[in-house]
């Protein structure tokens, strides 16, 4: 048995696990679930020594366990499947799956092909492979790789092997797959936890449950005994934090800004249809990859229709550049804030006026506009800066994050698209942030928002639309009673 | 969780944009102390004759360096100018004879055409600008041979050579358009909007397309206008040479990057001053000039060079931004 006894865990100032104590058999299926950011991958990876932890204790049979890295508790027999895959297709299946072993099966100071392709193979078949190690790896689908993935683990003869979101990646068929190895490691006596955002999937395989939420401990409970409805409730469990989201606005003020007519992508969205108007925050929840990027991608003009048709304030819409969504009042804050957002070697006013890049003459740059512009945005939304010179790696994350919505106010848009605005935000700025978007929807901005965030989708928005495969599995009009169960149920 | 690793939101301490401050002054020191050094070493080095000299030895560097710094900031590299300014010599020499002194326009126009291709590869085709104009640079230098037959082509044309030879107030002429040039340039990269775009594109690619900047245009322009700055280095490198080789300008391409990376400007995009390229130029001019001057060794040159090019770059350089070190 592996026993977790108050396991805490510290990323710089913030807090990930909050003293969890656990236990995992021999034998059993355990699922971990929690909202993002509960802590169930810090969990796993505190266990498997990939990250080491910042406090607590385990213990593997009854002996102290506190391996220093991760292959000193794959020695001990705890092995870790990553979220990501991690196969080097430019190696051999065999390889790949021996990997970090491979001077073990060196012979005059070279690889004893028939030896290391033999114990691969064995690998293989233990777990049921449609393959074989001399496959080329180039013909093997997603779930396949992750076969291999789940193959190296097994090649260190482990007696419980975790498995990071391993189906996040797979599509359905390939997800069925997995599910089929684990039940077949399960029966040859390895102790499995897994983590997995399907709850389907969790229902389908797991012994037991162990509910996470803000890093800290909610609870254990035979899986048998509880229902997906319970689930959602344990997982959410959080009351509303008072005074973190302002009012709700009077509701739409404005006529019709965006709308999406049967819109589909290439990328598997849609089809979809929805309408935003001004004075609106127009919420979009739903799993990551569910459909709400792909919409905020097509109205930014980063991914164009396929089919289905945009009308903006009633025209038709058809953007095959960013450059055309901003010149037509769209901007638009991403989501990944160093890599898409800002450029963090630049200055503030640089970054700032990145999208207005304001003219005089035709094509000089107007630095005294640039200078107003920047002034103007640090002093409406309160960026805590040396001065507009200074570089933007050098403020904190709520500030930077300031600094690209400065950037897309700069110029005065009249629709706001944003990808969760908050993210990796301490709570203060997030407030603040909160603030600045509901006075910009009175004064008629439209807003639509796409986030991971439930209390911030539900505390923000007038409308809530929520995705699941590409498509929009349930709208929830204004005045409705919202709760975050419920919004989780239409996820899954 | 984004924000754990946040190694950016640690305000940089008063010790480090200290010497940040000092980093920037690197290439004005050198050149001082190259300056001093060679001053004290022979008497014949600090005149007015052997300024204008070194001007003119430079003016060819001192144009496609110009141009250089663009691509490198804008992220890319071009590897073709010294193949560019051989054939657009090669433009001028061909028509000085019905053109006189109006065989610039071929030049350029040749310059034009040239960074036309390689814009059009890299933006459009999306190859990488380095292969692209490593397939360019030997495309353009074999169009030279094609034509040549290897045989010299020399300008006898009088009004060329009096236009591109002759001084005005005591000034070579090539020194004056290569002058004028810098200055165009620099008012292209520092007051624009399209040269913040290269340099946003540069300092990150998506942050700048997502801001709604058109960056496959602002990469064609960029090589397009590289392109015809190194046409008037071309022409400039004819005037001097009196004639278009088939080696004019061959490894030209590696002083210019030298020059624009000695003057602070960093592969890595983004960051980089027209005016420290200017310096970057003088202080490889004036090392060459100098090591002759001093009677160095000729033999011994190329390792000085090398050396000088490691050590700036080693001092200039902050390595603490640069996550991976190609």
């Amino acid at each position: 048995m592996l026993s977790a006894r108050q396991i805490s865990k510290y990323f710089g100032a913030s807090q990930a696990l909050h003293e969890v104590s656990a236990d995992f058999h021999p034998g059993e299926v355990v699922g971990l679930v929690g909202e993002n950011g509960a802590g169930k991958s810090t969990l796993l990876k505190v266990l498997a020594a990939v990250h080491p932890r910042s406090g607590g204790l385990s213990t593997l049979e009854g002996k102290p366990y506190a391996p220093h890295d991760q292959r000193a508790a794959e020695r001990a027999g705890v092995a870790l499947v990553f979220q990501e895959l991690n196969v080097n297709r430019c190696l051999s299946i065999a390889e790949n799956i021996m990997l970090g072993y491979l001077r073990k099966y060196r012979r005059f100071g070279l690889i004893d092909w028939r030896r290391l392709h033999g114990d691969a193979q064995v690998i293989l078949d233990r777990i049921g492979a449609d393959f074989r190690v001399t496959d080329d790896i180039e013909t093997l689908d997603l779930g396949q790789i992750k076969t291999i993935e789940v193959a190296r683990a097994l090649a260190t003869k482990p007696h419980f092997i975790f498995f990071d979101e391993s189906t996040a990646f797979l599509n359905h068929g390939e997800a069925v797959r997995l599910m089929i190895v684990i039940r077949e490691l399960k029966s040859q006596g390895i102790g499995i936890a897994f983590v997995s955002h399907h709850l389907n999937e969790v229902f389908e395989i797991s012994d037991r449950l162990i509910v996470l939420k803000d890093g800290a401990l909610v609870g254990d409970w035979p899986t048998k005994d509880m229902t997906e409805e319970r689930l959602a409730e344990l997982m959410v469990g959080r009351e509303m934090v008072g005074g973190l989201f302002p009012p709700r606005a009077c509701g739409p003020t404005g006529t019709t800004r965006i709308e999406m007519h049967g819109a589909v992508t290439a990328s598997g969205m849609g089809p979809v249809d929805l309408e935003v108007a001004g004075g609106e925050v127009f919420g979009i929840g739903g799993l990551k990859g569910s459909g709400g990027d792909a919409i905020l991608a097509a109205i930014a003009g980063i991914k164009p229709l396929t089919t289905g048709e945009m009308r903006l304030n009633g025209s038709p819409y058809r953007p095959r550049h960013p450059a055309e969504a901003w010149r037509a009042g769209i901007a638009h804050l991403p989501g990944d804030r160093t890599g898409e957002g800002v450029i963090t070697d630049f200055s503030l006013l640089e970054n700032l006026t990145l999208a207005s890049r304001p003219k005089r003459a035709g094509i000089f740059s107007d630095q005294a506009r640039m200078a107003e512009i920047a002034s103007a945005q640090i002093t409406a939304l309160g960026i805590k800066t040396a001065g507009p010179e200074a570089a933007v790696s050098s403020l904190s994350g709520g500030n930077m994050q300031k600094v690209l919505l400065g950037k897309c106010l700069a110029v005065t848009p009249t629709l706001l698209l944003l990808n969760n605005p908050t993210r990796g935000v301490d709570i203060g700025a997030k407030a603040e942030i909160y603030r600045i978007i509901h006075s910009l929807t009175t004064k008629g901005l439209a807003v639509l928002m796409v986030t991971e965030d439930l209390p911030e989708l539900l505390g923000l928005s007038d409308r809530v639309i929520v995705t699941r495969n590409g498509r929009i599995s349930q709208t929830f009009e204004r005045g409705a009673q919202l709760n975050e169960q419920e919004v989780v149920k239409w996820m899954m | 969780m984004d924000d754990v690793t946040g190694k950016s939101s640690h305000a940089p301490t008063p010790r480090r944009s200290a010497i940040d401050r000092l980093r920037q002054w690197f290439p004005v020191g050198l050149l001082a102390l190259l300056c001093l050094g060679f001053a004290l070493s022979s008497d014949r080095f600090l005149s007015v004759n052997n300024g204008l000299i070194i001007l003119q030895q430079s003016a060819v560097l001192l144009v496609a360096a110009a141009a250089m710094t663009f691509v490198i900031v804008s992220g890319s590299i071009d590897l073709s100018v010294g193949s560019i300014v051989a054939l657009s010599a090669l433009g001028a020499a061909a028509l000085a004879g019905p053109m006189g002194a109006w065989a610039i326009l071929p030049a350029i126009g040749v310059g034009l055409a040239c960074g036309l291709v390689n814009g059009l590869l890299f933006a459009y085709g999306k190859i990488p600008s380095f292969i692209a104009t490593l397939g360019t640079m030997v495309i353009f230098r074999g169009l030279v041979l094609l034509y040549t037959k290897g045989a010299p082509v020399s300008i006898s044309d009088r009004g060329f050579l009096l236009f591109y030879t002759s001084r005005t107030f005591g000034i070579p002429n090539a020194v004056l358009i290569a002058i004028l040039a810098m200055i165009v340039a620099a008012i292209i990269f520092n007051q624009t909007v399209f040269g913040r775009e290269v340099r946003a594109v540069g300092g990150g690619e998506r942050v700048a397309l997502l801001s709604g900047i058109r960056v496959s245009r602002v990469k064609l322009w960029v090589f397009v206008l590289c392109g015809g700055l190194c046409g008037l280095a071309g022409l400039l490198q004819a005037g001097r040479t009196m004639a278009a080789t088939a080696q004019l300008a061959q490894g030209l391409e590696l002083d210019v990057i030298a020059a624009v990376v000695v003057g602070g400007t960093p592969l890595t995009g983004g960051i980089g001053r027209i005016r420290g390229t200017v310096l970057g130029v003088l202080i490889i001019a004036i090392l060459s000039n100098g090591m002759n001057m001093t009677g160095v060794d000729p033999y011994l040159q190329n390792i000085f060079k090398g050396l000088v090019l490691i050590v700036a770059v080693f001092l200039t350089i902050d390595r603490s931004k640069i996550s991976v070190i190609k």
